[in-house]
């Protein structure tokens, strides 16, 4: 190539933080990509109901370049930042070339392995074979040149160069789904594991749906109720911030009057790689029933700006309408 | 015919055999008073032909034949000989002879081993691994007898705690006429465009590995039934390419990325004039020569590469032999095929050189 100057590059000391990230929201084939001075956000979606993005903050890179395109003449607007499809399991597999000296080099088809995650994630930074520990660099250097261009990996490692080039696609510009994050009826925060707990019990029933029940609590009524109905049976698990334990499971909650919404089920098994990757999850719902999860990640020491460094993975799932219309008081719901 | 020898390395005449196990079921044998030649010539797929001179594998050979240098020619199934083999990791002593029982020539090998057993029934050799119909087990030398038998020998010997166990692993073969092995010789191939010695190959088997697993997984979830089938002429394709500086590139394209893995810095041997026809003349005619007048040592240029496009599977299969340690020489003839030179050390000082030769074609774009 010419002496072009790519309108993004950035370094990163270690693939293994970016690859923990977007696997959290590998549910769907695809992800946009949307490139800014301040970072890259990766972002998939399945039909109009679940969408999951993660921000890469250019913190996590040890080098970050953006150059914002030129607008064709001085009395255009700037267009717009850069964004594109790419093929996500192309990605992923190719950033797993690159961590070669990580773990297990066996990749998940499809089904997720939610207990087998949860153990490799939290034991990810463990490890007397990570790259850090070895001293072994796996640097990456991403690039973009432009409209049309291909996403550039490239890596040096053990004599060997490998340089991989993502076809970038058009994408259609998709409306996020609408959260209302000023008006909600339900805010809770406790830690992701719990969370992935649940979410596994129920999925031993073999549920379409789950629905949330929250409340302000009383004595009939927990504060939060997560439940399913399936072919085997149906599960519930309350929450309930009458404890005096010091450490309660809902770490904080507010929620005003009783609400509750179902989810399909297979949005929230889409999120179980978020989940065992997180420690803390926020769960909030807006006035329409939007189910909006906040995962809070650690990355491990050693990224670029010394200091533990945190991403967050959101989900927003749409809720399911019943034939009576949304509902306004609690119960389990009956099957659809 | 007479055919016996002790087995010198078991470990190396192991992964020796697993290496021609992964390219086929059944091998052609050539032994004679200077070599042993163990060739697979799959229905499809990478072709290997070797020359091991005996005493890699072998101590005390000794063969006889009619054939003009004692040659015997046999055909040998590759999974029962790496099954009895098994029997042989532990060995202190392996001897292989060629025999006949009930009319069946077979490869016998007989493998004495010891075993420290306290107490408790005699120890079963790894006689499972052999009762396919394929090999059958002694015991102590009493027939693959009874049940009473057993007994009686575990009563026998039952008090020592140290015992020496012989094993004896049959392995059927056919022994071939001179005609029917007549017609049969390497491929035949031209002069090669780039010749390269190779990397580390077990460093490349990672990165090819992981580029053919890159294909398989990204592959439309439509077509993932293609685990099920076989045939390698289904599986993705890796391009391979070499040029005289040095230079070597596995690239892998789908519809969705490009990506390909550059090694610098390798090899070029140097052709010797006497190995080439027409002497000096030939040599700055030859092909390699053309070649090297392009391209250059960064790999950035396009030009002065040759390809072959070969099967990721099959290929991860041919470089399996890199467990073997070696040099590799590689001689691409562009777009056509490409020739492996695998040279295994000779135990002996002076001794000659033992070398396998992969031939694999290439697919076409």
């Amino acid at each position: 190539m010419a002496a072009i100057v790519p309108m993004f590059s950035a370094v990163a000391s270690s693939t293994r933080h970016i690859l923990l990230l977007l696997r959290c929201i590998s549910f769907a084939k695809k992800a946009l990509v949307r490139i800014s001075a301040e970072g890259l956000r990766f972002s998939t979606d399945e039909g109009s109901s679940i969408e999951a993005f993660v921000f890469l903050d250019k913190a996590l890179f040890t080098s970050y370049t953006y150059h914002a395109p030129e607008p064709a003449s001085s009395q255009d607007d700037p267009p717009e930042p850069p964004f594109f499809e790419i093929d996500l399991q192309s990605l992923l597999e190719t950033l797993n070339i690159f961590s070669l000296s990580d773990l297990t080099s066996s990749t998940r088809s499809g089904g997720y392995d939610d207990f087998a995650a949860h153990r490799l994630n939290r034991h990810a930074g463990m490890n007397a074979f990570t790259n850090h520990a070895m001293g072994v660099t796996g640097v990456c250097n991403f690039s973009y040149n432009g409209e049309g261009g291909a996403l550039s990996i490239h890596m040096f490692e053990s004599g060997v160069t490998t340089t991989c080039d993502l076809t970038t696609y058009e994408a259609d510009t998709v409306e996020d789904i609408p959260f209302n994050r000023d008006s909600l009826s339900v805010k809770t925060i406790m830690r992701a594991k719990f969370l992935l707990e649940a979410v596994t019990e129920l999925n031993s029933v073999n549920p379409a749906s789950m629905t949330v029940f929250a409340s302000p609590g009383s004595a009939s009524k927990p504060n939060l109720s997560l439940s399913a109905i399936g072919a085997l049976g149906t599960a519930a698990i309350d929450f309930t911030t009458a404890t005096s334990s010091e450490t309660p499971v809902l770490e904080s909650l507010y929620c005003p009057t009783e609400t509750s919404a179902s989810y399909p089920f297979a949005a929230l098994k889409a999120a179980q790689r978020a989940m065992a990757s997180a420690t803390k999850v926020s769960l909030r719902l807006d006035d329409e029933g939007v189910l909006s999860l906040q995962f809070l990640i650690e990355l491990e020491v050693g990224s670029s700006d010394g200091s533990g460094a945190v991403a967050f993975v959101d989900f927003r799932i749409v809720p399911l309408v019943d034939d009576e219309g949304a509902r306004e008081h609690g119960g389990e719901s009956t099957s659809e | 015919m007479r055919f016996r020898a002790e087995i010198r390395n078991v470990h190396t005449f192991t992964k020796f055999t697993a290496s021609l196990a992964t390219l086929g079921h059944i091998a052609w044998v050539r032994l004679d008073s200077k070599d042993c030649r163990f060739t697979v010539i799959p229905e499809s797929g990478t072709q290997v032909w070797s020359v091991l001179t005996p005493d890699v594998i072998f101590d005390t050979y000794t063969i006889q034949s009619a054939a003009p240098n004692n040659t015997i020619n046999l055909e040998v199934p590759l999974a029962p000989l790496q099954r009895a083999l098994k029997s042989a990791q532990t060995a202190i002593a392996a001897n292989i002879r060629l025999t006949k029982k009930d009319n069946v020539p077979l490869l016998s090998l007989t493998i004495t081993t010891t075993t420290s057993n306290p107490s408790g029934p005699a120890p079963t050799s790894t006689a499972s691994d052999g009762q396919d119909g394929f090999g059958t087990a002694t015991n102590n030398g009493f027939g693959s007898g009874t049940d009473d038998f057993r007994e009686e020998s575990v009563d026998f010997f039952g008090a020592r705690q140290d015992r020496e166990t012989v094993v004896t692993q049959d392995v059927p073969v056919r022994v071939l006429a001179p005609a029917s092995v007549e017609g049969l010789h390497e491929p035949r191939c031209r002069e090669p465009d780039v010749h390269i010695v190779l990397p580390n190959l077990m460093q490349l088997k990672g990165i090819s590995d992981r580029f053919t697993k890159l294909a398989l997984e990204t592959k439309s979830s439509s077509t993932k039934t293609g685990f099920a089938s076989s045939s390698s002429s289904s599986g993705p394709k890796l391009e391979l390419s070499g040029n005289m500086h040095g230079c070597l590139r596995l690239a892998l394209t789908t519809d969705a990325m490009h990506i390909h893995s550059l090694w610098t810095g390798l090899e070029n041997p140097e052709l010797d004039p006497s190995q080439v026809a027409e002497g000096e003349a030939g040599l700055a005619n030859h092909p390699s020569t053309k070649m090297k007048a392009r391209g250059d040592s960064t790999g950035q240029s396009e030009e002065g590469w040759a390809t072959v496009r070969v099967e990721g599977r099959d290929w991860g299969r041919v470089l399996s032999v890199g467990r073997l340690g070696g040099r590799v020489i590689a001689c691409f003839c562009d777009e056509h095929a490409l020739i492996l030179y695998v040279f295994l050390a000779s135990e002996e000082v002076g001794g000659a050189d033992s070398v396998l030769t992969y031939y694999i074609s290439s697919y076409s774009a």
